[in-house]
């Protein structure tokens, strides 16, 4: 309600420059002037400025015509900077919002509502969290969890080797060896023998599963069958 | 606001973020708000007592005072902690604050330009309002002359500003009722008081007439402000306003109010009243020589000293028609015995007024309080009396008194004394009893500089190694046996609790050994010398701000006719290096009232405050070393492989070596040849900068002169601001690897200072910064700069060889915006990569010295700022930070990554992104979390010093200005001590479940090997 006295005041003291007005709302970022504590308005450096009162309102006293940016001044919140256009013809200013670091002559067409009105975007969290110890955190570590699986694997290894039929045992270990051998092979260099020994093997695998198919298919049985596969690619 | 956040998650992501957290706040820091020194001897803004009335009727009390610092503040009597704060503006200087109920009005600026109310007991701004430009305001001396406020028994104060305009505010919505403006507005007739009474507001002002001034009295309607009548009181004031005084005294509705001055050592006075009729009349029992105001007016008190300076409390009589005096302070004429008395006044809770007389007893050695309740004693009026133990060896001079009194019973008065003193102290004592004392002089500290401690076993023993005969040193180890089972305890203590020290605790010894002056583990804690411009020289503890030790300065000669000390630079002549005791010299400029001018040197004792030359007493001031008779041209501080001394030159450019011993002085002659300075020289307006030389032979005054060599080929007009020199740090690499494997290497000329310049008076007024070798003046960068509306406001800093500048950039034209602009400049050797000319061995004459190749970039800041500087590690190795004061109270560090002027435009390469290059962005991300200063408000900081610690990751950083405050920075991160955010639960809760698995899984495998044997 004190506004329209204000604005009427503003007209009053036009000859010298406008008196530009405006008011921090209070939110949930800022809930007043004791949190807020002493802040200022000012337009670009300082050039002339307005302090926030105890009701959030400012007047930033005789602004000759021109393009500004006003800023608030405090220490703990962020307030969003407007480019203000005091006019020469005009009794009032246009406000448009501004993005720092973006060309002055290229603001948004947007224009803000006078006499100004702000409220505070964010208020600063200065501490850092320090990382306490958390075990569902710890647990969920990738590297935590294969070294689980893998704890897991070597008690519940010797039983799966055992509830599997003693036959694909014999292939799972022959195959083991020449994997190691191939392997062995690679490494000193010799490429011709392991080369000859995966062609070897696929083709082995070619007929150990045709030989499987006709009794019966094991799950484990085909799990090998694309490792050896994937082998074959290399 | 979107992208600045995703600019906060990109550093975030990017770099390993250093931050504060909220368990090290008020640990690793410490913070110390002051308000600045309290003004003196002006009743409108110096220390006075303010009951205040809250709702429930219970009554408390605040000091309320205007300090040097442009401070208005409001401190709580019962511990000094201040209530709240308001700071002014610079340029706004507040010029009278005046007090009423629940608020209080200041007015501020040139001529009172601007008016304010503030809620007296939270400080917060009711409302502010701009009477007229600061250009129209009218300069008078001094400055406070021509302003007044008056509140009147309501809610409306009245402010008279430039001496003809007075306007009535309300209070409550801070509306201008009405304003009247003097038809005459001449400077021979200004107004200096303004009094509301229910009839009629009242101005009263002196005309200058041929000799003296005439009293020249308005009165004006308060309803509208109208004039009422005007006249000339036939009068001859000789000594201005300050001998014009008005007394007030409610009547029932209305009020009797007379105007009392001074006219030919007589008091003369008038009645205020409607017609404005009376003939002024004079107290004729005595001669006086000044009056002086208690701050009692509107209770109708005064004290008058007469010729023979006894004082006399006169009163406005209950009928108005005239004064009578009520008493004779008994021993105030003046006598060797004592000084000149201070008289102040002030109200209990029922509001009688009491008039306090200290004064200093220079027989006894202590001050003396006379307090003199006029309503006691059946209204004859009593006067109770005590002493103060001050220490004047401490605190200086008695400045200013404010007091405070409660009569308990029938007899009995209490009184509370807020004593400002002139080292800038603010005590309040209670009866004779000290309360509390504020060492505000820390406002305004002119040089600090951070000294490091000794280890305890030197800090204990006091003697170094060697020189100890074989008996002795038997002695001591059995001694230092003693302590062998606490030791061996506390290593099994600290080795089942792992409680180590750790680089987020406080750096303050615990309780056991907090006597000896020590360093801890991490090299956190050193002392902090810092003198003030009130004369004052401190130790301070940088682990907590502790003050531990204080000096004054001695005036040596000038104490006889007084005079003040300015320090201007400090040096450490002797660290702990040296294996003694660490020393500092700090040269300040003594200026005695009768105009003299001289250069002082202090040499003390860093650890203990002790004179090191052995001249003064430690119970006394510090005498000082008259070392050159007249003005200091510049100081610097020479290191030798063996030696360290301070080099000064006087205004005929004479060299003076102080300490001056042979060894210094054989040194400083050996030296002669690298010598090269560049001095400020020419007039104020037009300085120049010179390089010198000194000439090799001696002249007849048994001293080396310099003579100059070049001059600095400014352009007209344009005047030297600044010269930062680089700090005297080491250097970890001469070099910048880059991702392809090759090398730039780093400009490292030891002789280069950056130079900042104003041409103001120039067509287009600019500013520039160049960066000059000071062997032959060649310039090796040169930027100009904009100097906005008039004045060059440009911040640098140079380490390295990287040189930083910030500065305000209102050019607006296509794609560009108003912003504080920070420059970062890099220098390199040569003309590109590999290219190497060892800059920083190489002779400053040969020509390859200005081969060098500058890399520079612009970015947008995000704020104003009031000063920088860089961080400094022990061996440089750490990353520099960019730690920034900021113009919102913050102190704030900003990773030299963000400055790097090889920020790439595009996606950075892979090479790039091995070098750590992110890419370019016009703003420099403004991090919340790295506010060093976090919650606290850090205000006016005018230098940030820092300091490396004995950790090569972490460096000390100091803030002064208004406010003190230090903290810890690591810009690499901890990298060299376990880090604070280090899992240890993890890590046990890890092995131990490790061996855990082992313990199952041994038997496990044992049977399995067992079953293995049996059964194969």
């Amino acid at each position: 309600m004190r506004l329209p006295v204000l604005s009427l005041l503003s007209l009053a003291c036009v000859a010298f420059g406008l008196n530009l007005q405006g008011r921090v709302q209070w939110n949930e970022h800022c809930s007043g002037a004791d949190e807020l504590g002493q802040a200022k308005a000012v337009l670009d450096n300082g050039y002339r400025h307005g302090s926030i009162t105890q009701d959030g309102t400012f007047t930033i006293p005789e602004v000759p015509p021109g393009i500004y940016i006003l800023s608030i001044i405090s220490h703990d919140h962020v307030f969003d900077k407007l480019r203000v256009d005091v006019l020469e013809t005009d009794t009032l200013p246009e406000v448009h919002p501004y993005v720092p670091g973006t060309p002055l002559s290229s603001s948004t067409t947007v224009t803000l509502p006078y006499p100004i009105r702000l409220s505070a975007a964010q208020r600063l969290n200065y501490y850092a969290e320090r990382q306490g110890f958390n075990l569902l955190g710890m647990l969920n570590n990738p590297m935590m969890m294969m070294m689980l699986v893998g704890g897991g694997l070597v008690f519940a290894m010797p039983y799966i080797m055992k509830s599997l039929d003693p036959e694909a045992l014999q292939t799972l270990e022959k195959r083991q060896a020449k994997m190691s051998t191939i392997q062995s092979s690679l490494h000193s260099g010799d490429l011709k023998s392991g080369l000859s020994a995966l062609m070897q093997m696929g083709d082995e695998d070619a007929t150990a599963a045709t030989g499987k198919s006709q009794t019966e298919s094991k799950p484990s049985g085909s799990g090998l069958k694309q490792r050896g596969g994937r082998n074959k690619k290399r | 606001m979107l992208r600045l956040l995703s600019l906060w998650l990109m550093s975030l992501a990017i770099l390993p973020a250093f931050a504060i957290h909220a368990s090290e706040a008020g640990v690793v820091d410490w913070y110390k708000p002051l308000i600045g020194d309290a003004l003196t001897g002006n009743p409108n803004l110096s220390p006075v007592f303010h009951r205040i009335t809250e709702d429930n009727g219970k009554t408390r009390s605040l000091v309320l005072t205007a300090t040097s610092s442009n401070v208005l503040s409001g401190l709580h009597p019962e511990n000094g902690s201040i209530a709240w704060r308001y700071l002014f503006e610079d340029g706004n200087r507040v010029l009278a604050f005046k007090k009423h109920k629940n608020w209080v009005a200041a007015v501020s600026g040139v001529g009172g330009a601007t008016v304010r109310v503030l809620d007296v007991s939270t400080g917060h701004l009711l409302h502010e309002r701009h009477l007229h430009k600061p250009e129209a305001g009218r300069l008078l001396e001094p400055d406070s002359t021509g302003v007044a406020l008056a509140f009147d028994s309501g809610s409306h104060v009245y402010a008279l500003t430039n001496g003809h305009t007075v306007r009535k505010i309300e209070v409550s919505t801070g509306k201008i009722i009405w304003g009247w403006t003097a038809p005459d507005q001449t400077s021979l007739n200004v107004y200096s008081t303004v009094l509301p009474t229910s009839s009629a507001i009242y101005l009263i002002g002196l005309a200058k007439s041929f000799a003296s001034y005439t009293l020249h009295i308005t009165s004006l309607s308060p309803v509208d402000g109208s004039l009422l009548s005007s006249v000339d009181v036939p009068s001859s004031i000789e000594h201005g306003p300050a001998s014009l005084f008005v007394l007030s005294k409610p009547v029932g509705e209305s009020e009797h109010a007379r105007i009392l001055w001074l006219e030919s050592n007589q008091i003369r006075s008038v009645k205020l009243m409607s017609g404005l009729n009376e003939t002024p009349t004079a107290i004729k029992a005595a001669t006086y020589r000044e009056l002086v105001d208690l701050g009692l007016g509107d209770h109708g008190l005064l004290v008058a000293v007469k010729d023979d300076g006894s004082g006399q409390v006169i009163k406005l009589n209950d009928e108005g028609t005239g004064l009578k005096i009520i008493w004779e302070f008994a021993d105030s004429a003046d006598s060797t015995q004592h000084t000149a008395s201070m008289y102040t006044g002030g109200l209990d809770k029922a509001g009688h007024p009491y008039i306090g007389r200290v004064f200093w007893s220079r027989y006894y050695k202590k001050a003396s309080a006379h307090i003199l309740a006029p309503h006691l004693a059946e209204g004859k009026g009593l006067v109770t009396g005590y002493t103060l133990p001050f220490e004047t060896a401490v605190h200086g001079i008695i400045g200013n008194v404010a007091i405070d009194a409660v009569n308990l019973e029938e007899f009995r008065v209490l009184a509370r004394v807020v004593i400002t003193t002139t080292t800038g102290a603010i005590q309040l004592w209670q009866q004779d009893q000290l309360q509390w004392t504020r060492e505000e002089g820390l406002a305004d500290i002119r040089v600090a500089e951070f000294v490091e401690l000794p280890e305890r076993k030197l800090a204990e023993t006091g003697l170094g190694e060697g020189h100890e005969t074989f008996t002795g040193r038997v002695r001591r180890q059995i001694s230092e046996a003693r302590d062998f089972p606490h030791y061996a305890l506390h290593f099994a203590k600290r080795f089942v609790t792992g409680s180590y020290d750790s680089v987020s605790s406080s750096a303050m010894p615990t309780t056991s050994d907090v006597a000896s002056l020590s360093r801890d583990t991490f090299g956190f804690r050193k002392i902090l010398v810092a003198a003030t411009a009130r004369g004052k020289v401190y130790g301070i503890d940088s682990a907590n701000g502790e003050i531990l030790w204080s000096r004054v300065f001695g005036l040596g000669w000038a104490a006889e006719v007084g005079g003040h000390v300015l320090p201007l630079k400090i040096y450490t002549t002797r660290t702990v290096m040296d294996e003694e005791t660490p020393q500092v010299v700090i040269v300040t400029q003594r200026k005695a009232n009768n105009g003299l001018l001289d250069t002082v040197l202090f040499h003390i004792d860093a650890l203990t405050g002790e004179d090191s030359t052995g001249k003064s007493r430690s119970s006394d001031v510090l005498q000082g070393i008259d070392i050159i008779a007249g003005a200091l041209v510049e100081a610097y501080l020479v290191r030798d492989e063996a030696t360290k001394f301070v080099l000064l030159f006087d205004e005929f450019l004479q060299a003076h070596v102080y300490p001056d011993t042979a060894e210094n002085t054989a040194s400083f002659a050996k030296l002669i040849p690298s010598l090269h300075f560049a001095l400020r020289t020419g007039q104020v307006g037009s300085l120049r900068l010179t390089g010198h030389r000194f000439g090799l032979q001696k002249e007849f005054t048994g001293k080396y002169i310099a003579h100059p060599t070049w001059t600095a080929s400014l352009a007209e007009g344009e005047d030297i601001q600044a010269i930062i020199a680089r700090p005297h740090e080491p250097v970890a690499s001469l070099g910048k690897v880059l991702g392809n494997r090759t090398t730039m290497y780093k400009y490292l000329n030891p002789n280069v200072v950056a130079v900042v310049t104003s041409s103001l008076k120039a067509p287009t007024p600019s500013c520039a910064i160049y960066l000059m070798d000071v062997v032959k003046g060649s310039i090796i960068y040169h930027s100009v700069l904009p100097a906005v509306s008039g004045a060059c406001d440009v911040k640098a800093a140079f380490t390295d060889n990287w040189l930083v500048y910030h500065y305000y950039d209102e050019d607006f034209g296509v794609d560009q915006a108003k912003s504080y602009r920070v420059v970062s400049v890099e220098f390199y050797e040569g003309t590109g990569i590999d290219d190497k000319i060892s800059s920083s061995d190489l002779s400053s004459h040969s020509n390859a010295s200005t081969s060098v190749h500058v890399l520079e970039q612009t970015y947008v800041f995000p704020r104003g700022i009031s000063t920088m500087a860089t961080t400094m590690t022990k061996f440089g190795i750490t990353s520099k930070d960019l730690i920034v004061a900021g113009e919102n109270g913050i102190i704030q560090s900003f990773p030299r990554r963000f400055f790097d002027p090889r920020r790439p435009k595009r996606k950075p390469t892979n090479e790039e992104l091995e070098e750590w290059l992110i890419q370019y962005d016009p703003v420099i991300p403004d991090d919340p979390k790295r506010v060093l200063s976090h919650t606290y408000q850090v205000a006016n900081v005018r230098a940030i010093i820092t300091s490396p610690a004995l950790l090569e990751s972490t460096s000390l950083v100091f803030a002064h200005g208004l406010d003190l405050f230090s903290t810890r920075v690591t810009p690499s991160n901890t990298f060299d001590v376990l880090s604070e955010n280090f899992n240890k639960a993890q890590l046990v809760l890890t092995i131990s479940g490790l061996a855990l698995a082992i313990l199952i899984t041994k038997p496990m495998v044992r049977n399995k090997r067992l079953r293995e044997r049996w059964y194969n």
